[in-house]
């Protein structure tokens, strides 16, 4: 497998090998090591001194199914710490099939240069100059670039936010469809990818069989047997492809931990008209597609596409967190608003996330009250324009809670939360507190040992350990390019066995018990720390915000009660 | 004594007629148990069972007249 170094300063490209310090790793695991290894800590995470990793799954472009994932790494301008954040979509199989590794891009174009790094299917690079896509919002780019380089394309580009350098800005991918419907959302990969001077990443999908399998007839019997394992995952197989993530708004609201307006209340007044169920049924009504496949080589098909009433597209993967941060922390109950605020985030290229928080701390500030759509599509319309406020918005909920004097911002690392109240979902809290990445939802989602009934959501016990163990389990997944939904059908010891064989095939090595997914994952956590350790980060930074530790949250009306010393055992290797 | 359950994720689809906004009324035993109503709906065990609030266990007890919503398991999201 190769990497390809882009310099934007000079418009160099080397091709060179995986060097052996890197070998065995893929997506996050890579992307992360590369960055504790070449990028000074104390850097601009807007200067030439950054790198802006874009690293293949280490198992994409296998037959592996659900391994689409792209992880993009690099400095992050929003936590100023390490930061890896995944989409998936097409890119990173079709980098797999080419024997593409990663793509680093190193350097900064002069102030004003715009380009196209494209890949054609021999895996040779070009940068290509892109004047006539400025500010281009990512819906139209992509159908102009694919109109004009063929179809043959996946593609990952930047919206207006990411060439302003906002701090939510995205990076967006395309989707089985075409569409840069898919996010690589926190932490503001698209502001250091606005930053480098890159508008678009074009990989050419034909490559055939590039990522090589050391021991073919062990993989494929790996890929049999994990295969078995994700399909008959009562998640995968029921919820998911009828109600994609979605399907958690209503047994979050019922557990009272579904933060709203702005975290102040733990159900949502009128979830129900903006649950799983009920977008199903819309979709279903109006001849959309609630049972989508949204990136190459899936089987379980989390994705959907959501229409209007004419049934006109709107847009794909309407999903929980989007749904949450769009409508319960503004208070929006209207799906058909959030829909429209979703594609906004896409086509302009922010974070749905972010920018559903930046709105509620907006509004929690008195600018605008809760449940104003109006109010909240003109924010967005800000953000894409880049008037002055939509630059304090983009700049993310820390942001716009400073402009406003309002401490009740519910961030981590200068990273907002996703849709979890950590007060009634202790668990997440510890996860929020802890990541590497701030308050990151993926990094180890707590929700599930909830909603398998393993875990009690409001009492502390087990919530430290359950918490690491995810971090450490999805950090090594995270590697090998798995997607979200594959990886938690595969969180038991007999999983974990089968991934070291499949894992042992594609090397040509045996795996040892302990190698994954505990070895891999804590080298991938460490390289975290080490990082964030010499930007300065210190355990002050692995805290909640004050008020989670103050205000009690209704219904439960509890308060997060994990003590310090519980948080700082989470990583005490 | 009588509940009022709620069915989500594709549980509403196996009972026809189901209504999201009424959901069912069930009569049970007195002392019925989460388990005894699982059965009673002809729900797998593993199904997550939430009153006020709280996951509750399979041999917890139920309360009369208490609104009762029931999911399949999500292992994340
Ligand atoms: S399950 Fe969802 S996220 Fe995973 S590959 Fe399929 S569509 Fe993509």
């Amino acid at each position: 497998m190769k990497l390809i170094r882009v310099n934007m300063t000079d418009k160099t490209i080397h091709t060179e090998d995986v060097p052996p310090e890197y070998a065995g790793l893929g997506g996050r695991g890579l992307s992360s090591v590369i960055i504790n290894t070449e990028v000074p800590p104390r850097c601009d995470p807007l200067g030439p001194e950054n790198k802006l990793i874009f690293a293949a799954g280490l198992l994409s472009g296998t037959t592996m199914p659900n391994t689409s994932r792209l992880s993009i790494g690099a400095k992050s301008p929003l936590t100023g710490g390490i930061k890896e954040s995944n989409v998936g979509g097409m890119i990173a199989v079709a980098m797999g099939r080419l024997g593409i590794q990663a793509i680093i891009v190193e350097g900064q174009a002069p102030e004003g240069e715009l380009y196209l790094l494209k890949i054609d299917g021999n895996g040779n690079a070009s940068l290509i100059p892109a004047q006539e896509y400025k500010g281009m919002r990512t819906y139209p780019l992509v159908e102009k670039l694919l109109a004009t380089y063929g179809k043959d394309y996946a593609v990952v580009c930047i919206g207006p936010a990411g060439e302003y350098k906002m701090p939510i800005a995205s990076v967006q991918a395309s989707d089985v469809d075409d569409r840069p419907c898919r996010a690589a959302g926190r932490g503001g990969m698209g502001a250091v990818m606005g930053a480098k001077g890159l508008k678009a990443i074009l990989v050419d999908r034909r490559g055939k069989d590039g990522n090589p399998v050391a021991d073919p007839e062990a993989f494929r019997e790996a890929v049999k047997n994990l295969v078995q394992m994700i399909k008959s995952d009562p998640m995968n197989a029921e919820v998911m492809p009828n109600l994609g993530t979605a399907a958690l708004v209503a047994p979050v609201n019922s557990m009272g931990g579904f933060p709203s307006y702005n975290a102040r209340k733990g159900v949502l007044d009128g979830w129900e008209n903006i649950c799983g169920e009920r977008m199903a049924e819309i979709i279903k009504e109006r001849g959309g597609n609630p049972t989508h496949r949204g990136c190459d080589q899936c089987i379980i098909f989390c994705s959907n596409v959501y229409v209007d009433k004419d049934g006109k597209y709107v847009t794909s993967a309407l999903e929980y967190e989007t749904i949450w941060a769009m409508g319960g922390m503004t208070g929006i109950t209207d799906l058909d608003v959030i829909a429209r605020l979703d594609n906004l985030c896409d086509d302009i290229g922010v974070d749905t996330m972010s920018a559903g928080v930046a709105i509620a701390v907006a509004m929690d500030s008195g600018y605008r009250n809760f449940g104003d759509a109006a109010a909240a599509i003109e924010m967005m319309e800000e953000i894409g324009k880049g008037t002055e406020f939509g630059r304090i918005l983009g700049g993310g909920g820390v942001a716009v809670g400073k402009h406003f004097n309002n401490p009740r911002v519910p961030a981590v690392k200068g990273q907002t939360i996703a849709a979890y109240d950590p007060r009634a979902l202790l668990g997440l809290g510890v996860t929020f507190a802890t990541s590497p990445m701030g308050a990151d939802h993926t990094a180890g989602n707590v929700v599930g040992a909830y909603l398998t009934g393993m875990l009690d959501p409001l009492k502390p016990e087990g919530q430290v350990e359950t918490s690491r163990f995810l971090q450490i389990a999805i950090a090594a997944y995270d590697t090998l390019g798995l997607c979200f939904m594959a990886s938690v059908a595969l969180l038991n010891p007999e999983a974990f066995e089968a991934v070291s064989k499949l894992i042992g095939a594609k090397l040509g090595q045996t795996l040892g018990p302990d190698e994954f997914p505990f070895g891999l994952g804590l080298r991938v956590l460490k390289a975290e720390r080490e990082f964030n350790r010499r930007v300065g980060f210190t355990k002050e930074d692995d805290r909640l915000p004050r008020f989670f530790y103050e205000e009690p949250l209704p219904p439960h009306n509890t308060v997060f009660v994990i003590r310090d010393e519980e948080l700082d055992s989470v990583f005490d290797f | 004594m009588r509940v009022v359950v709620k069915l989500y994720g594709t549980l509403g689809q196996t009972f026809p007629g189901y209504q999201p906004s009424r959901g069912i009324e069930v009569n049970l035993p007195e002392e019925a148990t989460v388990r005894d109503l699982l059965a009673h709906l002809g729900l797998p065990e593993r199904a997550i069972v939430i009153v006020g609030g709280r996951v509750l266990p399979a041999d917890a007890g139920l309360q009369n007249n208490a609104p009762v919503s029931i999911f399949q398991p999500i292992g994340g999201g």
